[in-house]
């Protein structure tokens, strides 16, 4: 009996779950394109910057976001669990990827919110868990030693005696629950087919590597995050600046 | 019923026989070798494609398959037939099980392979081990990007088996088992549909059985048998992973471009073998070829570490015989050659942004000891992957 009741109040929820799709009203396609800047220009690997009065560069750069929700008076729409975005690929120098989300309710909304990294729910699991070509199959961005996926990597070389040699390494990979983040950013975005399915993200790098009173990171003392599961220091330093570094446009 | 079968039993047979006589005869003649078969020649033989479910261990990912190409039972087993047929190369001397052996988790332990011409090329075969979870591009420097692509190379490749294809399907066409072999695995109707893409397709699809079984020392300790390791070899594998830092064992940085299950990173990195002026003295530019990336000369692709102490002599150009070598070279950090991979000179840090500890010689012999035990047996000797004929 016990086991009947459990399987109507699950076919019940189902039910009303489904229902609430179906008042949802028109919808539509919508597109976010993702890029990575520093500073005003678009990311690109290997090519020189200026951070802290050096040159630097960058050699990758990816990250992942989940749990995206579009917000409105009305209601909070999750238009995805997660993405992966890579804007430093094997092929090109740099790539700004657009992703469609399928279905999106059309709306006036007043925020869009992101969550940095891996929702704790799905960074409990590991890649053998997903089918291959989901963003969460990928081995290389998870670290079992951790117990979680790398939520973003920031890599890249530094010459910061100004000598000519970037003999610095620096290798931000930020990651476990501890380290997860959302920020909701109030920029007006309008769904609505055939006239509003686009939206830009961008992710200024510079920012990232700038503590909150606008001084450079030190990122000569503190080049890597550390690899011991219990110390994210350099890691939750940095994802604090995401809020800042990101910006949404439409 | 059962007195009308008993009692026409008779009938029953005898009809049965005819019916199987004027079906024989209906049947159009097998041509067998011919330059031009009569169209529909293969038609009478069944194609009933029956799904192959590679095994895997259930801790691995799930397997990527092409939609354009199915993995079948038929497909397979074709596959494995051309990939251990020398009916591929010129003089019908050798085929890809030449350069890639199953004792060797599918290398031939040669510093450079040799073709058919005797000519050495310049590069170290590549372990066929788990190659279905390629997704960066085959080779070492990536420029084949499916196995369907790839399984075309060395066919006409003049140092490989130096042959055209245009050669090997005129062969297969007049071969007296393959058309039917080709008719099961793809549903043609006759001979002349035999091409180089369907030859492709079912050696890949015996290439992505190449996978782990699961069984190596390293499996069994990930897998919870916790006494499957010494002491050494959990240092080793500490190090391995940037895991040590609470028992005062240094990073030895491995699995960031070595990770994964497949311990496979599958980028492309400088790992700081050689000592460069500039980019362009590279010997060979590697993944430059492929992109034409400045940073990219010099950088090959990080290979799996599974098997790896059956696939000496090591790097894209066998300059290693030993494991042991390879653990010296990395231990050197590097030579500040401006595209090396980020974490090489920080292998032998304490914990990513410490001071430089170096790797003490029995850590350095913990990490190749660690390194042997990925060494799957269970893979080698599969009876599934070996020489059909
Ligand atoms: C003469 C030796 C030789 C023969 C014959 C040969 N290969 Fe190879 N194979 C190599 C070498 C050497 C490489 C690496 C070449 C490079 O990177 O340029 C390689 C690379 C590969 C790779 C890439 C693996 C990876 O992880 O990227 C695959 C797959 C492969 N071979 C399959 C085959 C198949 C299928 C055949 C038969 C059609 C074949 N090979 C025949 C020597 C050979
Ligand atoms: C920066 C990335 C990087 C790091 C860190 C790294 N490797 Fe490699 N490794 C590579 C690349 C790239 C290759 C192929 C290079 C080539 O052939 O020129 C390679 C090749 C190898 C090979 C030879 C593979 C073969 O098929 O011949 C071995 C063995 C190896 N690495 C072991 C290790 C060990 C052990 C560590 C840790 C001490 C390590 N690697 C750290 C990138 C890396």
């Amino acid at each position: 009996m016990k086991k009947y009741s459990l399987f109507l109040t699950i076919l019940s929820l189902l039910f009303v779950l489904s229902c609430k799709d179906k008042n949802d009203g028109p919808s539509t396609d919508f597109s976010i394109t993702f890029s990575a800047l520093y500073g005003a220009e678009t990311l690109e690997k290997n090519k020189d910057y200026t951070f802290n009065g050096f040159p630097i560069f960058v050699e990758s750069c990816r990250m992942y976001l989940s749990d995206i929700r579009l917000i409105n008076a009305d209601r909070e729409v999750i238009i995805s669990d997660v993405e992966y975005l890579d804007f430093t690929p094997e092929n090109a120098v740099s790539a700004s990827p657009t992703i469609v989300f399928k279905n999106v309710p059309e709306g006036d909304y007043t925020s869009i919110r992101l969550g940095y990294g891996v929702s704790p729910v799905l960074n409990a699991k590991k890649p053998s868990n997903f089918p291959a070509g989901s963003p969460l199959a990928i081995e290389n961005d998870y670290w079992a030693g951790w117990k979680s996926y790398i939520f973003s990597v920031l890599d890249g070389k530094a010459d910061p005696d100004n000598n000519g040699t970037k003999n610095l390494s620096f290798s931000y990979h930020c990651g476990s629950d501890a380290v997860y983040k959302t920020v909701e950013f109030f920029t007006p975005i309008k769904v609505q087919a055939g006239a509003f399915t686009q939206a830009a993200i961008t992710f200024d790098m510079k920012e990232f590597l700038t503590n909150d009173d606008g001084t450079p990171y030190d990122m000569v003392n503190n080049p890597a995050t550390s690899n011991d599961a219990g110390n994210v220091v350099v890691a939750q330093a940095l994802t604090a600046h995401w809020g800042r570094a990101t910006k949404v446009s439409q | 019923m059962a007195t009308f079968l008993q009692k026409n039993a008779l009938w029953v047979v005898i009809s049965f026989i005819a019916g199987f006589v004027l079906l024989e005869a209906c049947r159009p003649e097998d041509p067998g070798p011919g330059p031009n078969p009569t169209p529909g020649d293969l038609e009478y033989i069944a194609y009933d494609p029956q799904t192959y479910v590679i095994p895997k261990p259930t801790f691995f990912p799930e397997i990527p398959i092409p939609a354009d190409n199915p993995m079948t039972k038929d497909g397979v087993q074709l596959g494995r037939r051309l990939f251990y047929d020398p009916i591929l190369s010129a003089d019908s001397t050798m085929s890809c099980s030449s350069c890639h052996l199953p004792e060797g988790s599918f290398t031939d332990n040669k510093k450079f392979s040799i073709g058919i011409d005797g000519i050495a090329g310049k590069r170290n075969s590549m372990s066929l081990l788990n190659v279905a979870y390629v997704t960066d591009g085959f080779f070492w420097d990536g420029r084949a990007a499916t196995l369907e692509k790839q399984a075309l190379a060395p066919v006409e490749d003049p140092i490989e088996l130096h042959n055209s294809w245009d050669n090997v399907v005129k062969k297969l066409k007049l071969h007296p088992t393959y058309p039917q072999l080709f008719r099961k695995a793809f549903g043609i109707k006759d001979r002349e549909e035999i091409t180089k893409e369907l030859a492709a397709k079912a050696i890949a699809q015996f290439e992505r059985i190449l996978i782990s079984s699961g069984n190596s020392k390293y499996d069994r300790f990930v897998n919870g048998d916790v006494d499957a390791f010494d002491e050494e070899e959990i240092d080793g594998k500490l190090m391995f992973f940037d895991e040590g830092a609470p028992y005062n064992l240094p990073d030895a940085q491995c699995f960031h471009c070595h990770g994964g299950v497949t311990l496979t990173g599958g980028k492309f990195f400088n790992n700081g073998l050689d000592s460069v002026g500039n980019l362009s003295e590279f010997k060979d530019l590697g993944r430059f070829l492929v992109t034409g990336i400045e940073f990219d000369k010099g950088k090959f692709r990080a290979t799996t570490m599974r098997n790896i102490a059956l696939t000496a002599p090591y790097m894209h150009d066998g300059r290693f015989q030993t494991l042991e070598e390879v653990i010296e070279q990395y231990h050197d950090n590097g030579f500040g050659v401006v595209n090396e991979g980020a974490f090489l000179n920080q292998i032998g840090f304490p914990n990513g942004n410490g001071t430089y500890s170096g790797l003490t010689e029995y850590q350095k012999k913990a990490i190749v000891k660690f390194l042997h035990t990925l060494t799957d047996t269970d893979f080698i000797n599969n009876q599934d992957i070996q020489n059909p004929f």
